[in-house]
């Protein structure tokens, strides 16, 4: 009987459920779970594995905290950050540091949908929306 | 003539005498003339007199309606005219009570253009003077966004030159204590 998409999506969800331990997704389940999938070769199992991508790209967001900064930062600094990024969001949180020089100032931090700016750029936007400027 | 004869009895061989009985009455022929003549009056009254007097009477009858038909002719005329004098004076009147009619109608509508006409500018006016604050207002707004503009370019070119290392890791501190905060 074939599959409808709900109910491949519904596969897609459990096996996901199966790679998350302890809200963290295990890498090696994971790649148990594609290379299962691929050799099954069952009717719609491309779908399977476009929803799992799917999962898999929103744990990764969720689990990850960006860091941009108008200039490096330096080791200390990072890891100041990083300790802050895991009290908030808890230990299992991935950090990831990078360069972008037109901040101009400060560091912006996001977190999957949460995002803290604190960067000269964005103290200028609002500065700019206050004088009727639209957002670049 | 019986005076006459009592004259020539009394005196036989007079000259009254001679006249008497010249002139002696006739008895036969005057009864005769006088039936003649009764005949004749019965025939003129009946036939000449009667119809002429009946054709004067019916003139005289005519004439006498005509008299009254005249004098109802004459008032009759003379109602007419008066008739007709009080329709010339409704006339008048009413023709009069027309043009007053017209005239005010003509002064309501020049009252009604004029207050539309006034209206009409008054509205222009209002409408250029919000077109003018609105244009004003834009322009004012224009200038506050090219004035905040060059603000934010110039500051944005003086704090990349100014901010020193420590300053980056100040704002990079504020940062992380409002995600300190926020947990």
């Amino acid at each position: 009987m074939p599959a409808t998409v709900s109910q491949l999506k519904r596969t897609a969800k459990m096996l996901f459920r199966w790679s998350v331990v302890n809200e963290t997704l295990d890498e090696g389940r994971a790649r148990v779970v594609v290379q299962q999938v691929l050799q099954s070769k069952r009717r719609g199992y491309f779908t399977v594995l476009s929803e799992f991508q799917r999962l898999v790209k929103l744990q990764e967001a969720r689990q990850t905290a960006k860091i941009d900064s108008a200039v490096p930062l330096q080791s200390d600094l990072q890891a100041q950050i990083r300790e802050s990024v895991e009290r908030v969001y808890g230990q299992t949180m991935n950090t990831k540091f990078g360069e972008l020089p037109e901040l101009i100032g400060g560091i912006r931090i996001q977190v999957s949908n949460d995002v803290y700016d604190g960067s000269v750029k964005s103290r200028l936007a609002a500065l700019a929306a206050k004088f009727g400027i639209p957002s670049a | 003539m019986n005076a006459l004869i009592l004259l020539a009895a009394a005196d036989p061989g007079s000259q009254v005498q001679q006249i008497a009985t010249t002139f002696g009455v006739d008895w036969p022929h005057l009864v005769a003339q006088i039936i003649s003549f009764c005949i004749v009056c019965f025939l003129l009254h009946r036939f000449a007199y009667k119809p002429v007097l009946k054709t004067l009477d019916q003139r005289r009858t005519q004439i006498a309606q005509d008299v009254v038909d005249r004098d109802k002719i004459k008032v009759e005329l003379e109602q007419a005219e008066a008739e007709r004098r009080r329709i010339m004076v409704q006339a008048d009147a009413k023709a009069t009570r027309v043009i007053e009619e017209a005239h005010a109608a003509a002064a309501r509508l020049l009252e009604q253009e004029m207050q539309k006409a006034v209206s009409v500018a008054e509205q222009t006016i209002a409408k250029a003077k919000e077109a003018a604050l609105l244009e004003h207002d834009r322009m004012l707004a224009e200038l506050r966004r090219e004035i905040g503009a060059l603000v934010i370019e110039a500051t944005a070119a003086a704090t990349r030159k100014m901010l020193t290392p420590d300053d980056q890791r100040r704002l990079a501190e504020e940062t992380v204590k409002s995600l300190a905060r926020a947990a």
